[in-house]
């Protein structure tokens, strides 16, 4: 894995975008007593780091196998520890994704009137953290914005969020903790098993992979990073964070919970877990199938079961992450690029939902089913962005999510007929809870002791068009986003099943 | 004593002769400003001195080591000494304290903890430790009109005074065994000591009870809360670092004297460790007090260091003396924003007291939690850094069990830690006002804050230093 020509191949691009948002915040730090610069500055951070992920994935996004750019300097050699960071078309996508969510997010985070400041540095640490998520190829560097990324989070849920905010908050923190610290003893333990091998101490990824381990402790370091991964994605029996986290956080914490921080648990199974364990990964992959289908039907059940709007939405993302494992799990090119392509477009629609919510929530001071209806009369652009994003949340054919899940299914289907069939109900289940949803909120008769409700201000367009946009465009022409994960989808897939 | 002699011992000297020099300007010279500034000038130029003259290969009287290990943490202790002094200055004229002799007992307390941490005989390890341990039980208690510093500096000086009795009969059992107070003689003399033998085991086994109490080890802890409450908050920072620090330094020193010949002992300090980890993190989930919050959590950090001690591997020994320092830095920082949000009525101890004060006072609050996070291990700091090389140590030695457990208390360490950083930022009650604190408590926040960071961004230089100065 070398790295390949670049057109700039001096310049740290990845380390600026890392480094810029966290710029950002020190400066709003600092520029404590305004919040309408705050605003402004947080709004031209995301956006220059959006211009710089969308330059690199116009420029790089050709599906080239191996490191597009790559950075390397030593950091602590005693342990071996370098700061590694490097590109391929997997995380070009979601660190596009992550740009382009914080930059929503900032607008959506808007008209938040208690301390501004501090709400914006918090926003831009955690896609700083992200960031570093994302690109990290040295493991260490990688656990720490891996854990780096949880207090922000915390800090946003804790203090901006809803009535059961502390709680949850807590919660979430201690739950993903427990499964990081999992991560942390087997990521030790492999390094002195590679150390002991190879006379060479390192935490790089490459090397790591060069490890000759045991069966016996294959799974036990596996289990380790897996753990982490299935509490972050969340898988099903280690989910029941989640819920009250998504539902207690600020709108725009939401959007980045569900958009980004749950993607980085399967994103860490893609990039450390698979590769690290490849025999493992083998043996279990029908066990993540069988969680992955658990947790499609258990999620979407409950989901429509709910009656609170934000913890359907909370649920429905357990039950579409579901979908993505089940696509990994399937272990072929196709699947996995949708599954990959399923990650970035639910956090885009699903990401939208929450937005719309949060702006009913403003109008009608309710997330309650019962207490919401007759939208569609009163606020008649909000109502069809609703209809539009849950329409592509259910996997209409021409918006997001469609493609994403027919090539799962697809792939699924090539190699096991019998979990796609099994899948297949679950995507009539999604159909159920999102039109319960649908329907309750934007038909029927109006409360009666609701006042007139505005229709969508310029910034709530300013927030919901591009959404409403990429979620057509990529319903309609997924190609351009399909293409990067090409090349790195055969690499991850060679040499197993 | 040759020239030689007094030139290894240069940092101590300082310290002491300062000492001696401003409690008898004290006893003429009232003023506590002047005071205050000259201990401090002292302890500087005793951390200078540590650094600068050369270690001496003779150890001192055949009782102290001036090699670089016990230089690097007669530095540290220095250093921290010129710091709580800093912090000491409002605080100290606040209450009225007799400066003079407050100045010479803390410098005297950083003498005895720099010659504990470079002690290679029983009889040096015995006279340090009482020392610095007597200037404590009078500064637990030099708040003259508080009843709680009162009962705390009883309940110190009694627990100590036992655990003094303890580490005496044990030395006296080690020598009867071994005929040496002579490290590593005195725990090599075990292997072949005869029918003598069960005696000294029985000495090592009283001599731990003793350092048991000294660094608060499960089940020896019960003083540590009450202590730490009472005590003044400057005082109780001392605590918190030198005192257990330099203990834990001393068995560095005694540990990697004699390596392999401890084997008889690792079942005890196991279970020590074990229980120390398990009891604190449990008692330090439901404290409303944020003293004895730390000091619950002081407990906890004690069995993270034995955990790394006892593989008895360099890595260990590397390991205990990065974390020490780290967290010397994190703990000194959370008390030296006690410290400086104390007035002339009281500290504040309560969390109750402590609702969105890091909104009211952004710096302060800003330190507390970095202070926090960096003790519970949170990466980015410090604290994060020594909690890998402590973990990675413990594995590699072949304690997982013991890391597991270590990755469980630091899992329930972040619930505890985690609950005072959402009180500072909770926003349900206006804050109340506090002392908004003086620039020079400022500058101890700056340099335990810094000192953090840096350790949890650039660890490389100390590591490779730590490296090279362990025995």
């Amino acid at each position: 894995m070398t790295t390949m020509a670049t057109s700039l191949p001096q310049f740290p691009w990845l380390s600026l975008l890392i480094g810029l948002p966290l710029a950002g915040a020190l400066l709003c730090l600092l520029q404590r007593r305004s919040a309408i610069e705050c605003r402004w500055l947080a709004l031209v951070t995301t956006l220059t780091t959006l211009m710089i992920a969308l330059w690199l994935f116009v420029t790089h996004g050709d599906g080239q196998a191996g490191w597009l750019l790559r950075e390397d300097a030593a950091w602590i050699p005693r342990f071996g520890i370098r700061y590694t960071l490097g590109l391929d078309g997997i995380s070009l996508l979601l660190v596009l994704l992550t740009a382009f969510l914080h930059t929503v997010a900032v607008l959506i985070a808007w008209p938040e009137q208690r301390r501004v400041p501090l709400f914006m540095a918090l926003l831009l640490i955690l896609e700083s953290g992200l960031m570093g998520v994302f690109l990290a190829v040295d493991l260490v560097l990688f656990y720490l914005f891996w854990e780096a990324m949880l207090l922000p989070m915390v800090f946003l849920i804790g203090i901006w969020g809803e009535e059961g905010r502390r709680r949850a908050a807590v919660r979430f923190f201690l739950y993903t903790l427990a499964g990081s610290l999992a991560m942390l003893i087997a990521m030790i333990a492999l390094y002195l098993l590679h150390a002991a091998q190879s006379g060479a101490p390192s935490f790089a990824l490459a090397d790591l992979a060069q490890t000759r381990l045991t069966l016996t402790q294959e799974y036990l370091l596996f289990g380790g990073f897996m753990l982490a991964f299935a509490i972050k994605a969340p898988l099903v029996p280690f989910h029941t964070w989640q819920p009250d986290a998504l539902s207690e956080s600020p709108a725009a914490g939401s959007v980045d919970l569900t958009g980004l921080l749950l993607k980085t648990g399967l994103y860490g199974m893609i990039r450390f877990a698979f590769p690290l364990f490849p025999n493992a990964t083998r043996n279990c992959l029908p066990f993540l199938a069988a969680l992955a289908l658990l947790g499609l039907f258990h999620a979407a059940w409950s989901a429509y079961r709910q009656e609170d709007v934000k913890r359907i939405l909370a649920y429905s993302s357990i039950s579409h992450l579901g979908l993505v494992v089940l696509g990994l799990a399937a272990w072929n090119a196709t699947a996995w690029q949708g599954s990959i392509l399923l990650m970035v477009t639910h956090g885009i629609v699903t990401g939208a939902l929450f937005a719309v919510v949060a702006m009913l929530r403003a109008r009608t001071g309710t997330r309650d089913l019962a207490e919401l209806g007759g939208l569609w009369g009163a606020a008649p652009a909000l109502s069809a962005f609703f209809l539009l994003f849950a329409l592509a949340s259910l996997g209409l054919p021409g918006l997001a999510n469609f493609t994403g899940e027919i090539l799962v299914l697809l792939g699924t289907f090539h190699t096991q007929p019998l979990w796609a069939l099994l899948a297949l109900p679950g995507l009539v289940f999604a159909a159920a809870y999102l039109l319960r949803l649908v329907q309750g909120a934007l038909w029927g008769p109006a409360p009666a002791n609701r006042g007139a409700i505005a229709d969508l201000t310029v910034r709530e367009w300013l927030v919901l068009v591009p959404l409403a946009l990429l979620t057509v465009w990529i319903g309609l022409y997924p190609a351009p986003f399909l293409a990067p994960l090409a090349g790195p989808v055969q690499a991850a897939l060679g040499g197993l099943p | 004593m040759t020239w030689l002699d007094v030139l290894a011992l240069a940092p101590v000297l300082v310290l002491v002769i300062g000492a001696t020099t401003l409690l008898m300007a004290g006893a003429w010279y009232h003023e506590t400003r002047p005071l205050i500034a000259g201990g401090i000038a002292v302890a500087l130029v005793a951390a200078v001195t540590a650094g600068v003259a050369p270690p001496s290969p003779m150890e001192i009287a055949g009782l102290f080591s001036s090699a670089p290990f016990a230089r690097y943490f007669a530095i540290l202790w220095s250093l921290v000494a010129a710091l709580i002094l800093m912090l000491s200055l409002r605080y100290a004229s606040e209450r009225e304290f007799a400066a003079g002799e407050y100045v010479a007992l803390v410098l005297f307390s950083a003498a005895g903890m720099a010659l504990l941490s470079g002690a290679t005989s029983l009889v040096g390890l015995f006279l340090s430790l009482e020392s610095f341990t007597l200037a404590l039980y009078i500064l637990v208690s030099f708040h003259r009109n508080n009843n709680q510093g009162a009962e705390a500096g009883l309940k110190y000086l009694v627990l100590g005074a036992v655990a003094t009795g303890f580490m005496a009969f044990g030395i006296a059992l080690i020598y009867a065994a071994s005929g040496t107070f002579h490290l590593p003689e005195a725990l090599n003399g075990l292997q072949v000591g005869g029918h003598l033998r069960p005696w000294g085991l029985l000495g090592w086994g009283l001599a731990l009870v003793a350092i048991g109490f000294k660094i608060s080890l499960v089940p020896f802890h019960l003083w540590t809360p009450d202590v730490y409450q009472g005590a003044p908050a400057p005082v109780t920072a001392l605590l918190a670092t030198g005192s257990k620090g330099a203990v834990g330094a001393a068995l560095v020193m005694v540990l990697a004297s004699a390596p392999g010949a401890w084997q008889e002992l690792v079942p005890l300090l196991w279970v020590l460790a074990l229980l120390t980890m398990l009891v604190g993190s449990l008692c330090a989930l439901p404290q409303e007090n944020l003293k004895r919050l730390l000091a619950y959590s002081s407990v906890v950090h004690m069995g993270y260091l034995l955990t790394a001690l006892l593989p008895g591997s360099p890595e260990g020994y590397s390991a205990v003396v990065f974390y020490l320092t780290v967290y010397t830095a994190a703990s000194l920082g959370a008390f030296a924003v006690i410290t400086s949000l104390s007035n002339a009525h009281g500290e504040p101890q309560k969390l109750a007291a402590w609702h969105g004060l890091g909104y009211r006072y952004p710096v302060r609050g800003a330190v507390l939690a970095t202070c926090l996070l960096s003790l519970a291990g949170m990466p980015l700091t410090g604290g994060f850094i020594g909690k890998f090389v402590l973990f990675h140590a413990a594995i590699k030695g072949g304690f997982t069990g013991l890391a597991v457990v270590a990755i469980l208390a630091s899992l329930v360490s972040f619930a505890y830690y985690l609950r005072v950083v959402m009180v500072l930022y909770s926003s349900d009650e206006p804050a109340p006002a506090l002392h908004p604190g003086t620039s020079l408590e400022h500058a101890v926040l700056l340099v335990c804050v810094s000192a953090i960071l840096l350790l949890g961004l650039y660890p490389a230089p100390l590591l490779d230093l730590i490296a090279t100065l362990i025995p």
